[in-house]
């Protein structure tokens, strides 16, 4: 494929991302309040955000597992503030994301030290360290977690489009950043890091800015997520959870913010027909990577971009 | 001192099956960059295989010893097919490739897990004891079963270890491992001694596994639990060492035996994943790591 029409494709696809997006919130318009299908809206677009966070640290061309323990930390976060508390929502939004960003600083500093297999192995480990403790304090609820976490009353009804609504604005943002030139600094990063050391910049402080913004959007996402589910328990935020975010990008296609949109949105729809099968969970998203890495490698949207320049 | 010679115990017994597990994966990781997350199903489907077979078998009339060999050396070919299926069709594509790899071992891991989950049931299975009878040992007390099956854990990690360092085959992946390229210039043949490698770590994990099944308690997710220490182990000791492996392994059988008994187990791998923060803060490659 030429690098034109890969150029010309990203143009068009960030058109189709705020047309996604707009049909996206048309649709939730349509179906307010504590439907299923709401519900199910407000899980893609919180999945679609993991996914674009999740992807934001490829961009330095690290995979971050991370990612489900800064999700939970924003989840206990914000239940810690609206339920044990009692304070606004909106500063339960707030605090979490920040929480999350601290934490990720200390975690991205030390760890981003080592990276690769290194890098991705630690971050596992993390994020299962992190349920392991949430398991032994009692004022969180332990094992079982916390429940009552209900959005404001003025917004019980429209929940599921302000979630979608700071859904957008995340990925506006992760995009945002991606196309400056801190995101080509990230890029070049991946492509040759002593390179981009040798013309003075950080690397090392880069990288962790990097991880602490991704950390950020997932923080907030474990706040929307613990509001949308009004339960939250250590076990939603193991390992598993980033292997699910994983599968969403895989399948979706890693070379476009777009990829998370797509990967998210067609796993999670397909996963509600498998849900209440037991195993097959499991064997679905298992099953979702292994087939998308052996067989189109750059994913959906790989597919699409193949035709794209096919006939254009 | 006898609280001392149990810790010691606790450790050894324990360290014996990580160093087989972590082995396996620090041999797949050296021989073809291959981080494979799909390595606990190895372990977790021969222990499920044997669950099954050993009640089918002592039902039949047959004594409980030979049920567990006859299941054992069935469960053990079992996982190497599994083994070779998986390097032809998958691992095979995506060598020298970590990332891609790692990726698809996960999947591969989840796949397989549910798999198991269908196949087996959700339910955990406890044999019974292999050889009944307790030791005591200056004060300190073990089964006689742990202690006959640590043993043989023991001398295969050792004639392991000796047919790495010594052997033309454990020459060749050690050469492999070091610098491929140089090594495919001096005629060892690369991709077969991929798959020998690749195999000899599926063995390793299939030996674990039979070694442990009168010992733990089965259920379709037992591998994942091996696998996470199995990994901080040979992240501690450095990818691809092998010394590193065995280092890694008795480091964190130490921290889970005496962690284990004087504050809980929860904290004692809480604690294993501090240590393994403040190795990388000092080695990020780890203790043997090089480069």
């Amino acid at each position: 494929m030429g690098e034109s029409s890969l150029a010309s494709f990203v143009q068009k696809s960030s058109k189709s991302l705020s047309i996604l997006a707009a049909l996206l919130a048309l649709t939730i318009g349509a179906s307010t309040g504590s439907s299923f299908a709401a519900s199910v809206l407000m899980w893609i677009a919180i999945n679609i955000l993991m996914a674009a966070s999740f992807r934001f640290v490829q961009l330095i061309g690290e995979l971050n597992f991370a990612i489900a323990g800064f999700v939970g930390i924003g989840a206990y976060v914000s239940g810690l503030v609206n339920v044990k508390l009692g304070w606004s929502f909106f500063l339960a939004l707030v605090l979490s994301a920040g929480a999350a960003g601290v934490i990720s600083f200390i975690f991205g500093y030390i760890t981003l030290k080592a990276k690769g297999p290194y890098f991705l192995l630690i971050s596992f480990a993390f994020t299962e360290a992190l349920r392991m403790i949430y398991t032994k304090i009692d004022y969180i609820g332990g094992n079982s977690g916390m429940i009552g976490l209900f959005p404001p009353a003025f917004l019980t009804d429209y929940y599921a489009m302000f979630v979608v609504a700071v859904v957008i604005a995340g990925l506006v943002i992760l995009h945002q950043l991606e196309k400056s030139d801190f995101g080509k600094v990230l890029i070049a990063i991946r492509n040759n890091d002593a390179i981009v050391q040798t013309v003075g910049i950080n690397v090392h402080i880069t990288k962790v800015w990097c991880v602490v913004i991704s950390s950020l959007i997932a923080g907030l996402c474990g706040a929307l997520m613990a509001h949308a589910n009004n339960v939250i328990s250590p076990g939603d935020f193991s390992f598993l959870l980033a292997v699910y975010v994983l599968a969403y990008i895989k399948v979706g296609g890693e070379s476009h913010i777009a990829g998370a949109v797509v990967g998210a949105t067609v796993l999670t729809l397909l996963a509600q027909v498998a849900l209440g099968f037991g195993p097959f969970e499991h064997i679905f998203y298992g099953a979702a990577i292994v087939i998308s890495v052996l067989l189109m490698p750059n994913g959906l949207i790989g597919l699409f971009q193949k035709r794209v320049s096919k006939h254009g | 001192m006898a609280l001392f010679v149990q810790l010691l115990l606790n450790t050894l017994q324990i360290s014996a099956s990580y160093i087989l597990f972590s082995l396996g994966l620090t041999l797949i990781f050296g021989v073809m960059k291959v981080i494979n997350f799909a390595h606990g199903e190895f372990f977790g489907l021969c222990l499920l295989l044997i669950s099954v077979l050993v009640p089918l078998l002592t039902a039949n009339q047959l004594p409980l010893a030979s049920a567990y060999a006859l299941a054992a050396i069935v469960a053990m070919i079992a996982t190497l097919i599994l083994g070779a299926v998986l390097y032809q069709f998958a691992f095979k594509k995506f060598q020298r490739d970590m990332i891609g790899s790692f990726v698809m071992s996960v999947g591969l891991s989840l796949l397989l897990e549910g798999l198991f989950l269908q196949f087996f049931g959700g339910v955990p299975v406890k044999l019974p004891d292999l050889i009944p009878g307790n030791i005591r040992f200056l004060g300190g007390a073990i089964t006689t079963q742990r202690l006959v099956l640590t043993g043989v854990s023991i001398v295969i990690a050792i004639s392991m270890c000796w047919l790495i360092a010594s052997t033309k085959l454990g020459k060749a992946l050690r050469a492999v491992a070091e610098d491929y390229e140089a090594a495919t210039l001096q005629g060892i043949p690369y991709r077969r001694i991929a798959l020998y490698g690749f195999l000899l770590a599926t063995f390793l994990a299939a030996i674990a596994g039979a070694l442990l099944s009168p010992l733990t308690v089965i259920s379709a997710s037992v591998g994942s639990d091996y696998l996470m220490k199995g990994f901080i182990a040979i992240v501690i000791g450095g990818l691809g060492s092998i010394p590193g492996s065995i280092i890694g392994s008795v480091l964190i059988a130490v921290i889970e035996s005496v962690g284990g008994y004087y504050f809980d187990p929860s904290w004692a791998t809480l604690g294993m994943f501090v240590i393994t923060m403040l190795v990388l803060l000092i080695r990020p490659k780890g203790i043997m790591g090089n480069g």
